[in-house]
């Protein structure tokens, strides 16, 4: 990865991307759950990066079938 | 079939013409509005003559990180580029605001200029190239900060040519002129990050693209690039003994609304989506068919920026990065398409796609159609104009263009979105005399005078006293102490308060309506401003 011709490829890229997805849409999930003294919910805003998140997931997941070609 | 040919490239011609024409108005229409902003001698928009206030301390070698909850209650909540850059003027002009202004309007045509000559590289179509250029000045967002003796467009600047610097740069095969660029380029993004803190986004996308294209070089240039951003920081932080960290990050940091986000990325699809749709393709086709350039990761990030713009302050601003990268890649997807420079390679989309290839040339054709159409219906949602003035009364006489604001001005946004910048019209006679008129009472108050708008202040010689909007900020992240400030009022120590908008924070504006009463009011440039006298 740190050669001086190394560079991502799509499949790379990919699993990047579904990685902070589902990393993100956790993250945003654990608000919640570690505070739990935190009223109303779910709120717009987050429900809205939510969205991105699993948005995000989706593009990684579509870009993994492209394989080395370069990112 | 020739002839089909043959009436499409008159088609596109015609389109091209028409667009140009409509885009190159709209240049004018940005000509005449800097022009009378840079002969108006007071605040225009709310806050510019605090920016002027930050410059001249940076001409006289002082600095604006104070400690607000003493006397004269003043600091500035942005980095300092772009007022020492402008602290000369000071030296040979004085206290003025055409200069500021003009600094923000060559920087929105440099800007252009970059853009255009980014589009003229990748495609080679030299016409695509000028309409993206004039399609970033005719954007309503440009248009309104751009001649402003505010910050904002000379970020933009650097930001967009430290993009255009760094997006060649890996093909760059000998290693000293490679070194050169990529130190160029990050230097113009620690100039924007230093002009305005929004830059930092642009940043994380430059060093986003490096990472893609070689993590070795991304790893290295970044820690470099971590290093001097720092280092600047923490000396910036204690020449001003922590202030700078107090003013510049920790009352940043403001309340939110939601509603107003989502009205700004609506409005700004509305305005620019004729653009918006053919940048988002190409990413698209970056993502799945070619590698990606640094324009397409800057778009994704810099409308990522828009989901700041609902915060206290915040505004349509924040989305003429966007609307920067979004003329870049329309005019690199424009030209591709007008040039038929468009290949796809196999993969499981192209697979899937099969069985509609016999589409493939009525679609191209189509596309080819559309593109130059483009612009024209850019130019039509993006247009704005006086309806007073030489020239612009006859026009908007003849095409029935009626104002659909509170001046003599339409704007196709329709200002419906709250944090859209109530601006872009032209000031009049009667609106510098109105300013002169506040001027001649801040000037004979006995005692001190504190004004909303800073301009007063300084025009009279006295002592600008209090930022309110950057007072509000830190009282809303519990950094202010207002009792000194409260103080004053109660002995009522100001022989004259000038309201514009209100906004000191709770407890200062209680103060003053307990202890000062309003005395009359003057409209200037559409604004009521409020004398307040000593009860």
């Amino acid at each position: 990865m740190f050669s001086n011709t190394y560079t991502l490829s799509k499949r790379a890229l990919g699993i990047l991307l579904l990685v902070v997805g589902v990393g993100g849409f956790a993250a945003i999930l654990m608000i919640d759950i570690l505070d739990v003294g935190r009223e109303g919910g779910i709120g717009p805003s987050q429900r809205i990066a939510l969205a991105a998140m699993a948005a995000l997931a989706l593009l990684g997941l579509t870009l993994i079938p492209l394989g080395d070609t370069p990112a | 079939m020739k002839s089909s040919s043959s009436l499409l490239s008159r088609f596109q011609t015609a389109a091209l013409i028409a667009a140009t024409i409509v885009l190159g108005f709209l240049l004018y229409v940005y000509l005449a509005y800097a022009v009378n902003l840079m002969q108006f001698p007071f605040d225009y928009d709310q806050g510019e003559g605090f920016e002027l206030v930050d410059t001249i301390l940076f001409s006289q070698g002082r600095q604006p990180y104070l400690d607000a909850n003493v006397y004269p209650f003043y600091a500035s909540n942005y980095p300092p580029l772009y007022h020492v850059v402008a602290a000369p003027f000071v030296w040979f002009f004085g206290a003025q605001y055409w200069y500021g202004r003009l600094l923000g309007f060559l920087s929105s045509l440099v800007a252009a200029t970059a853009i255009a000559w980014a589009v003229q590289r990748n495609t080679g179509h030299r016409w695509i190239a000028l309409l993206s250029g004039l399609a970033f000045l005719a954007s309503n967002t440009v248009y309104h900060i751009g001649p402003l003796f505010r910050q904002h467009m000379f970020m933009v600047m650097f930001e967009t040519l430290a993009i255009v610097v760094l997006a060649g740069v890996n093909e760059v095969a000998s290693q000293p002129r490679r070194r050169r660029l990529l130190l160029l380029g990050i230097l113009l993004l620690l100039a924007a990050g230093y002009t305005k803190q929004l830059a930092a986004f642009t940043a994380v996308g430059a060093f986003a693209f490096l990472l893609i294209r070689q993590p070795r070089r991304a790893f290295f240039w970044g820690i470099g690039f971590a290093i001097a951003a720092g280092g600047i920081f923490l000396a910036l932080n204690l020449i001003t003994n922590g202030e700078w960290w107090n003013h510049v990050i920790r009352a940043n940091i403001n309340q939110y609304n939601l509603d107003q986000t989502i009205g700004l990325y609506r409005l700004w699809w509305s305005l620019h989506g004729a653009l918006i749709i053919p940048a988002a393709l190409l990413v698209l086709y970056e993502l799945y068919f070619d590698r990606l350039s640094i324009y397409s990761i800057w778009f994704v990030f810099a409308v990522g920026v828009g989901a700041a713009s609902g915060q206290w302050g915040a505004g349509d601003s924040y989305f003429s990065t966007a609307v920067a990268a979004m003329c870049i890649l329309s005019g690199i997807f424009a030209g591709r398409t007008l040039r038929g420079g468009w290949r796809f390679p196999t993969n499981y989309l192209t697979r899937l796609t099969r069985p509609l290839s016999g589409l493939r040339h009525a679609t191209a054709a189509g596309v080819a159609t559309l593109v130059p159409l483009l612009y024209l219906a850019y130019g039509v949602a993006t247009f704005h104009m006086p309806t007073e003035g030489f020239l612009f009364d006859d026009l908007a006489r003849i095409f029935n263009i009626r104002p659909n604001t509170n001046f003599a001005f339409y704007d196709s946004a329709g200002r419906i979105a709250g944090g859209y910048a109530d601006i872009g019209h032209l000031t009049t006679q009667a609106d510098i005399d109105a300013g002169w008129q506040i001027t001649h009472i801040v000037r004979e108050a006995q005692g001190s005078a504190m004004t909303e708008d800073a301009g007063f202040s300084i025009r009279a010689g006295r002592d600008v006293v209090g930022n309110p909007t950057q007072l509000l900020n830190l009282a809303s992240a519990g950094l202010f102490a207002s009792r000194e400030l409260i103080g004053m009022i109660e002995r009522q120590e100001f022989g004259v308060i000038v309201f514009r908008g209100q906004l000191y924070p709770v407890d200062v504006l209680q103060a003053i309506a307990a202890h000062y009463a309003p005395e009359t009011t003057i409209g200037m440039n559409g604004f009521t401003y409020i004398i307040m006298r000593p009860r």
